[in-house]
């Protein structure tokens, strides 16, 4: 179980390097976009979570 | 033979298969959409048989696509010509191929009858026409189409819609596809349900079969009688793809059949798939689905294998100016597209057929009436 | 040469233009809801709360009815190349239909046989391989519009492919500087985050609805602080690479940018205004009503204070040489594909980079034959043919105008909205949520907008400088063009009217009444990834 997870995110790391070398060399835009969206998803999540966070500190109906 | 060549032929064989797998894929589901009323004799034993292509019919469509994206590609003179030629038939199979995903994600969402009876006439359209007008082009193609091109290329239609439909041959071809897909659309119904559409289905798959058989051998004494075209000079396998000049082509009667009678050993392919067509029908009646539905594939990729060395190295002959005919050598693409192709292909197909597999190793069993109803999320 | 109709090709166009305005309704919902899905998903798979699973479903159901008709016009377009457009698909099919087969391998086939299972696996599937299935359904529908949009620009900004006069076509040469095309890297980051954007107003819009109501609140108050942060990041983006799109056109399509911006005469900068009101007149060639803002158009087109701009007036002066020198490549073209003499093909090589504009002039030349013009015809066919050179410059200057204006709203909106959400105080702004409740099909205009701005502006090429609009279409009868045009006109008020039933259907009655909770009774807790992980 560890081991194929471990190999798995190995691949995925060097895939990744690879693509950020060649791809952020020739084409700037295509490599933007990739960050970009991964981190439009993480912030609008974020956003999500806090409000878990906020109705916790603060429970109150208001939205 | 250079290394173009090979190339040249290994695109049309290529495109080969993928008429194949469009025939035997898609023609399953388009199979089911054109039984859908008959096997279902209320709502839930539809949307059953529905729900049994359900999870898989888009990406066989896709294969459809892929099929048009790969023509363009590989051969874009073949791709642009044959479309054109084909206008008011194409703009019709373009019309009920867009209506099948429309009505597979609209149907269940309301529970009005009229809605879905409405729905369910959607399906026996859009199944039934693309899959005759898929096996009337073959017909039409194989009896030569009215065009030419000017100097610059531009291409002029010199024939009529309406010929290309009040074809008699071309009329045997597609309810022969028709059938065909009667078959393997039952077949899988077969495979995934239970009593009654297992019996129904069973019954209208067995005739889709034969008639097949039926339509297939009569077609092969038409063509034997019909005229064929033969490269009589130029047209070199190794030629630079220009469609406007190069080659001298002639009518022969009976030339669809000069490589069988060249090479005798080639007849094993109609015959096998004849074959297929009888035996198919007696393996479903043995309740063997999943044996017949192979045996329904391998009637497909014998039909279209008997057409492909028929023809070859004719991909759309023209019967207004046979010089400018269509072949594997004079409308593909350059070697640098066809090479780059290749290798796309070899890198993604393996991966396609790895998660389609898996697509369906997920989503295997039995669908069963009861769960389909209550569950909200099929169709 | 026989001629060409033009009430044909303007047919031909009508319905290009018509279906894939049409089929652009659909496509950018589903660049944007995928992702969006996947980041509810991603909560719900971290955080393990049934809400977010809730949100995923319900806002998977909106975008599967939309999903639909995406795929279905989009067989359509896949079809009118050949079935319209003819000689452009023999002409560049060679290099064109590459990206087109690469985005069914790649893309398409990806994204369709997932959409199966992220509808239909929720029960089959652990939730991290459910979560892997959406996001591979995110990633093929933009790597689909990756592909169209390579495609694409390859006819805006060609780039490797050369004309063989043995083919008679362009033949590929490098499918690197194909996909690394500048236009097709800018345009397809600034499409598919304008997707984003059309996304995230709608799942906004009907948050705000639901909050309006006092209905769902937990559900609606969230999915909209997640759509109103997705929207403001994206409409920067796409406001930043509406900049950088604008350069290129700058650099490679003069006649295009000077369309956009409405300048017939060559910019004095830097005090050149930009232009915020104007009626351009394409038959007096100038603009009426002129309303601008001074030192702006200089900087930020050309991103300096010194760069002019050529007018089009000036371009089309520039065009004349090139057009008579188009004529006389055509002309050693014809004679050397007769004869095959190194001469002719000499004669044709010195002119073969204006060959377009050779084919330009043919609808201009008697018989529409550019090989056969009398000597004395010459400068009357090359001085007809020159406005020809410039596309409808009203519909580009405002058709731009209406996009840049749009997403200034969407960046206003969005911003107090992410503002507003954050403090937790929708409630208190019901005019905030009215207005995002109407704003929902703007961004789906502006996109259109967009497009209209892009490929009118193109104009008269198909292929941009090499193969002209009035040569590339089918040549059919107009019987056939109106038999295909009435036949699209029914079928998709069909779709339109089924879609937008079910879409406001299934809006109104909202995520509990679809179900989710009927089955989920407990909205409260599962083993998430991050109790998971904690164990």
């Amino acid at each position: 179980m560890r081991l194929p997870t471990l190999l798995g995110l190995a691949l995925t790391l060097v895939v990744a390097l690879l693509f950020a070398v060649f791809v952020g060399d020739q084409g700037p835009w295509y490599f933007a976009w990739v960050i970009g969206t991964v981190m439009i998803v993480l912030i609008s999540g974020a956003g999500a979570v806090l409000m878990d966070a906020q109705n916790e500190q603060n429970p109150s109906e208001e939205v | 033979m250079d290394s173009y060549t090979i190339l040249k032929f290994f695109w049309a064989a290529i495109l080969g298969i993928l008429f194949m797998g469009l025939g035997i894929m898609v023609g399953m589901d388009m199979g089911v959409g054109t039984l859908l009323r008959f096997v279902g004799r209320n709502d839930g034993e539809r949307r059953t048989a529905l729900n049994i292509i359900g999870p898989h019919w888009d990406g066989n469509q896709v294969w459809f696509i892929l099929g048009g994206g790969a023509i363009f590609a590989a051969f874009p003179t073949l791709y642009a010509t044959s479309f054109s030629v084909f206008y008011v038939v194409m703009i019709l199979l373009l019309f009920s191929m867009i209506l099948r995903p429309v009505a597979f994600e609209y149907r269940s969402k309301v529970e009005s009858s009229r809605w879905r009876a409405s729905w369910d006439w959607a399906f026996l359209i859009s199944g039934a026409f693309p899959m005759f007008v898929y096996g009337a082009a073959f017909g039409n193609v194989m009896e030569g189409v009215g065009y030419h091109f000017s100097w610059t290329g531009q291409y002029y239609q010199d024939e009529s819609f309406l010929s290309y439909l009040l074809n008699p041959f071309a009329i045997l071809c597609g309810l022969m596809s028709v059938a065909l897909s009667v078959y393997q659309g039952g077949a899988m119904l077969m495979l995934r349900a239970e009593e009654p559409i297992y019996g129904r289905a069973q019954r209208y798959a067995v005739w889709g079969g034969w008639t097949a058989a039926v339509l297939f051998a009569l077609g092969g004494v038409w063509i034997s009688r019909m005229s064929g075209y033969v490269l009589v000079s130029g047209g070199a396998s190794g030629m630079a793809p220009d469609p406007i000049r190069g080659q001298h082509v002639a009518r022969v009667a009976g030339g669809w059949l000069a490589h069988f009678s060249a090479h005798p050993a080639l007849w094993i392919v109609p015959l096998g798939g004849l074959a297929c067509m009888i035996v198919g029908p007696l393996v479903l009646r043995a309740n063997r689905p999943a044996l017949g539905w192979w045996i329904g594939a391998g009637s497909w990729i014998a039909t279209i294998k008997t057409v492909g060395i028929a023809m070859f190295p004719f991909l759309m002959p023209s019967s207004t100016t046979p010089d400018q005919s269509l072949t594997i050598w004079n409308s593909c693409a350059s070697a640098y597209g066809l090479t780059c192709m290749l290798v796309l292909a070899a890198i993604f197909v393996p991966i396609i057929l790895s998660y389609t597999s898996w697509c369906y190793y997920v989503m295997r069993g039995k669908v069963r009436t009861a769960d389909i109803v209550n569950d909200t999320h099929s169709y | 040469m026989e001629p060409i109709s033009s009430e044909v090709v303007d047919l031909s166009r009508l319905q290009f233009a018509v279906t894939a305005l049409y089929h652009f309704m659909f496509v950018p919902l589903t660049l944007g809801l995928t992702f969006m899905l996947a980041a509810m998903e991603t909560v719900y798979v971290v955080t393990g709360r049934k809400i977010y699973k809730d949100m995923a479903q319900f806002w998977g159901k909106l975008f599967g009815i939309n999903f639909a008709l995406g795929v279905a016009t989009g067989i359509t377009m896949e079809f009118e190349f050949g079935t319209n457009w003819s000689m452009y698909s023999r002409f560049f099919g060679d290099m064109f239909g590459t990206p087109l087969a690469i985005e069914g391998l790649m893309a398409f086939f990806m994204e369709s046989t997932f959409v199966g299972l992220m509808f239909f696996g929720w029960d089959r599937l652990s939730k991290p391989a459910h979560l892997a299935v959406t996001y591979l359904v995110a990633l093929g529908s933009n790597l689909s519009a990756l592909w169209i949009l390579v495609a694409n620009a390859s006819m805006n900004v060609p780039q490797g492919t050369h004309f063989d006069p043995e083919t008679m076509r362009m033949q590929f040469d490098s499918i690197v500087q194909v996909i690394f095309n500048p236009d097709a890297q800018a345009k397809f980051v600034h499409t598919s985050v304008a997707g984003y954007v059309c996304a995230s107003m709608l799942v906004m819009g009907i948050s705000a609805f639901y909050i309006l109501r006092g209905r769902h609140k937990a559900f609606a108050a969230r999915s909209f602080r997640m759509a109103a942060l997705f929207g403001i990041i994206s409409t920067v983006a796409v406001i930043t690479l509406g900049d950088v799109l604008g350069r290129l056109v700058y650099e490679h399509q003069p006649t295009k940018l000077a369309a956009m911006e409405g300048v017939w005469r060559t910019t004095k900068p830097p005090y050149e205004p930009w232009l915020a009101f104007a009626i351009p007149d394409d038959a007096k060639q100038e603009n009426d009503l002129e309303i601008g803002i001074p030192f702006v158009l200089t900087p930020l087109v050309t991103h300096s204070f010194t760069a002019p701009i050529t007018g089009m007036k000036e371009l089309e002066d520039q065009a004349g040489p090139r057009i008579s020198s188009g004529i006389a490549a055509l002309t050693a073209l014809k004679a050397w594909r007769a004869s095959g003499s190194a001469s002719d093909l000499a004669a044709f090589n010195a002119h073969k980079a204006d060959m377009g504009y050779g084919f330009l002039a043919a609808r201009h030349a008697p018989g529409q034959d550019v090989t056969a013009i009398p000597a004395g015809q010459l400068d009357t066919v090359v001085n007809e043919t020159k406005p020809d050179i410039l596309p409808n410059v009203f519909v580009t200057f405002w058709a731009f105008r209406i996009m840049v204006f749009l997403s200034l709203w969407f960046f206003a909106v969005f911003a107090f909205g992410s503002y507003v959400s954050l403090k937790n105080r929708l409630e208190r702004n019901p005019l905030l949520l009215k207005l995002c409740l109407w704003s929902i099909p703007l961004p789906i205009l502006a996109t259109e907008f967009g497009w209209i701005t892009a490929e009118a502006g193109r104009q008269p090429w198909t292929v941009f400088d090499l193969l002209p609009t009035y040569l590339s279409a089918s040549t059919h009868s107009v019987g056939y063009m109106l038999f295909s045009l009435a036949g699209f006109a029914l079928i998709y008020s069909i779709f339109i009217a089924a879609e937008l039933y079910l879409m406001f259907k299934f809006a109104r009655l909202g995520p509990e009444e679809h179900g989710a909770h009927a089955r989920h009774d407990d909205p409260g807790h599962e083993d998430g990834l991050v109790v998971a992980l904690g164990e």
